[in-house]
């Protein structure tokens, strides 16, 4: 039996003992086969590579040398290092996730399909690494690879590519963030069998083979950023990728993607480096749900500024909003100035003056403007069709404020200090827009959203398309440049 | 241009002794030797990283010693989120016994702070010196003297509290 040590010397002397012990536990024949950690041979160290030079020496000496003909197959080829990673080999003792379902593809080219199962590396937020193995039916010998796909749950292949035509399949997966919401951008993990080694592919252009929202670096400004619409999928046993020729804008939970936009369409191939390398690009049609093949007019979807809400009210005039069926009604009062009194949910006689000369106050109301459930009016002058004005209820319905508007562009009708005329208007959807001219006749198209905190009271335009008018004071007359 | 570091060398050099390093860090074969291959494969993947082939233990030295850290701590809140069971293959060395008096110091050592732990066996196994040990944990040597004399307080008193109560129980089952 063994007692507490009765001096620290004493303590130091067991300690150091029992470590030394322990770690002898660990003997060199229970240390497992694993491959060296180390990059792969650059491409000319390969054997391969090097079988080839000496071909060349014995063709050169007249000898005739047969049997390197045809392509040579993926795994058969070192990678670049500088390019592509060799996994550790970790996680073996890594449990299936019950969310993933097993890949069955033919990574080794024999004609027979492999089971890949994914292990998750266990962490508290499911977010630690996946390891992918198998076992090759060529050879029987285990291979693994090991990938980092945002999320351990629901790991689960696109359909298997042959990237590299070598006729061998690859393994495409897909990262899975939780945290970015449902249009972060999001990458496809392309998994190739090298040197007996599942050993992720790069991407040449890796802005390109991307899905989501993809951002545009640079475009970000006070009140919104641009971003590409971007997607990517196997089809046909190739992975294609689709990007938004045009850039959206985007401000908080707004974004302006049209219904309709073209696409530019890349196929990828994977070149001998192991580096996936995107075509020449070709053109889709997104449509919603779906996407068609391009025709000679393919265009986005015009901004929707194409109509005006034209019916309004003046003083002594009531009417029942138009506000998406929030029920809000509103009068205009004679006064100096008149006012607008909004009744409906949670506002019981709401005042608000107005100070425009003959105020008149839509019978639509711009709804995309409240922050939460509120009424909303669109105010201009019968007698200076420069002015315009929004005004809102406070999130809290304590009362009606005047939004102001912020950033470059602006609100009203008029011309800009560099000369350019701008005209604002509430399409008949209930949405506020300006369109400024440029200088080849085409007109900008800015949509006006809510921008700050609730409190704030301020609204910023967002780019929307170009547009060209016959007459800009009939937006209906809004047509392709 | 060649790496810095032989990189299949150092595998070969140092990786036994890495993997026992790990294994009196985070107590498991398996965790040990991914802690070992990640090491590796960070090397790897930066071989500049280290200039001179000479402080190349020391690099991965340092990156066993954290890697082993956040597994540990992986390891500690996964299990408040699972309950406690191994499904993994007993490991060469749970076939083995150690003494007595052995085991009952790295179970005590279990009960240590990670960063305590971690100083005794740098100090104790490692045999490295109080610079080495400030170096290789990022922390002063003062933190490392101090840390030293608390884990030592610490270890004394687990072991002392665990072994009167196993002399206790030893006692009363021979009294039955």
């Amino acid at each position: 039996m063994s007692t507490p040590p009765d001096t620290r010397a004493d303590l130091e002397d067991l300690l150091r003992s029992a470590l030394e012990a322990r770690a002898e536990l660990v003997r060199p024949e229970d240390l497992s086969l694993l491959a060296t950690a180390a990059p792969l041979r650059p491409r000319w160290q390969s054997p391969w590579v090097l079988l080839a030079t000496a071909a060349v020496v014995l063709l050169i000496l007249g000898v005739v040398f047969q049997g390197l003909a045809g392509q040579q197959r993926s795994d058969e080829i070192a990678p670049r290092p500088d390019q592509v990673e060799l996994p550790p080999n970790v996680g073996r003792t890594w449990e299936v996730s019950e969310e993933s379902s097993p890949a069955r593809l033919d990574l080794d080219g024999d004609g027979v399909e492999e089971r890949v199962e994914f292990l998750a590396e266990p962490t508290p937020d499911h977010d630690g690494r996946t390891r992918v193995q198998t076992t090759l039916s060529s050879t029987g010998e285990e291979t693994y690879g090991l990938v980092e796909l945002g999320s351990t749950i629901g790991v689960n292949a696109l359909g298997p590519i042959d990237a590299d035509a070598d006729g061998d399949q690859e393994l495409v997966l897909y990262t899975n963030a939780l945290d970015g919401g449902p249009n972060a951008p999001f990458e496809p993990v392309v998994l190739d069998l090298r040197e007996g080694l599942l050993v992720q592919a790069v991407s040449s252009s890796p802005e390109l083979l991307s899905g989501g929202d993809v951002p545009v670096p640079g475009s970000e400004t006070d009140h919104y950023d641009l971003f590409h619409a971007q997607s990517f999928l196997v089809e046909d046993g190739a992975l294609v990728s689709t990007r938004s020729r045009s850039a959206f804008a985007r401000s908080g939970m707004i974004q302006l993607a049209p219904e309709t936009y073209v696409m530019d369409r890349y196929e990828w191939s994977m070149d001998s480096d192991g580096v996936l390398v995107a075509g020449e690009p070709g053109c889709r049609v997104h449509v919603p749900e779906s996407s068609t093949a391009c025709t000679a007019d393919s265009r986005d979807d015009l901004p929707y500024v194409t109509s005006q809400s034209t019916d309004t009210i003046g003083v002594g005039e009531e009417v029942a909003l138009e506000d998406g069926g929030l029920g809000y009604r509103v009068r205009v009062e004679a006064g100096e100035p008149p006012s607008a009194v909004v009744d409906g949910p949670g506002a019981d006689g709401h005042v608000f003056g107005l100070d425009l000369p003959d105020p008149r106050v839509s019978t639509i109301s711009p709804t995309e403007l409240v922050s939460s459930d509120g009424a909303s009016l669109f105010v201009t002058s019968a007698s200076d069709p420069t002015l315009v004005q929004v005004v809102v209820e406070t999130a809290d319905q304590a009362g009606l404020v005047r939004l102001q508007p912020v950033g470059d562009i602006a609100f009203g009708t008029g011309t800009t200090d560099s000369g350019r005329a701008y005209r604002s208007w509430l399409t008949g959807a209930g949405v506020t827009v300006t369109v400024v001219e440029g200088a080849d006749g085409s007109w900008e198209a800015w949509r006006w959203v809510r921008v700050g905190s609730a409190e704030t009271f301020e609204m910023a335009a967002l780019p929307w398309g170009t547009i060209c008018f016959d007459d800009v004071e009939d937006p209906t007359t809004g047509q392709a440049c | 241009m060649d790496p810095a570091v032989d990189i299949t060398e150092l595998y070969a050099a140092h990786r036994l002794q890495l993997v026992r390093l790990a294994v009196l860090l985070v107590d498991d074969f398996a965790s040990a030797e991914d802690v070992v291959q990640d090491a590796f494969a960070a090397l790897a993947r930066r071989p500049d990283a280290v200039k001179d082939p000479s402080k190349a233990l020391a690099y991965l030295r340092v990156s066993v010693v954290n890697t082993s850290r956040s597994a540990l701590r992986r390891r500690r809140t996964a299990r408040a989120y699972t309950p406690p069971h191994d499904l993994s293959p007993p490991s060469p060395e749970d076939s083995a016994v150690l003494a007595e008096e052995h085991r009952a110091v790295i179970v005590a050592l279990q009960t240590l702070a990670p960063r305590q732990r971690e100083v005794l066996v740098l100090r104790y196994w490692s045999h490295l010196s109080e610079a080495e040990i400030a170096r290789t944990l990022g922390i002063s040597q003062g933190t490392v003297k101090s840390t030293a004399s608390r884990a030592l307080t610490a270890l004394e008193k687990t072991m002392t509290s665990t072994m009167t109560s196993t002399t206790q129980t030893s006692s009363g089952e021979e009294e039955r």
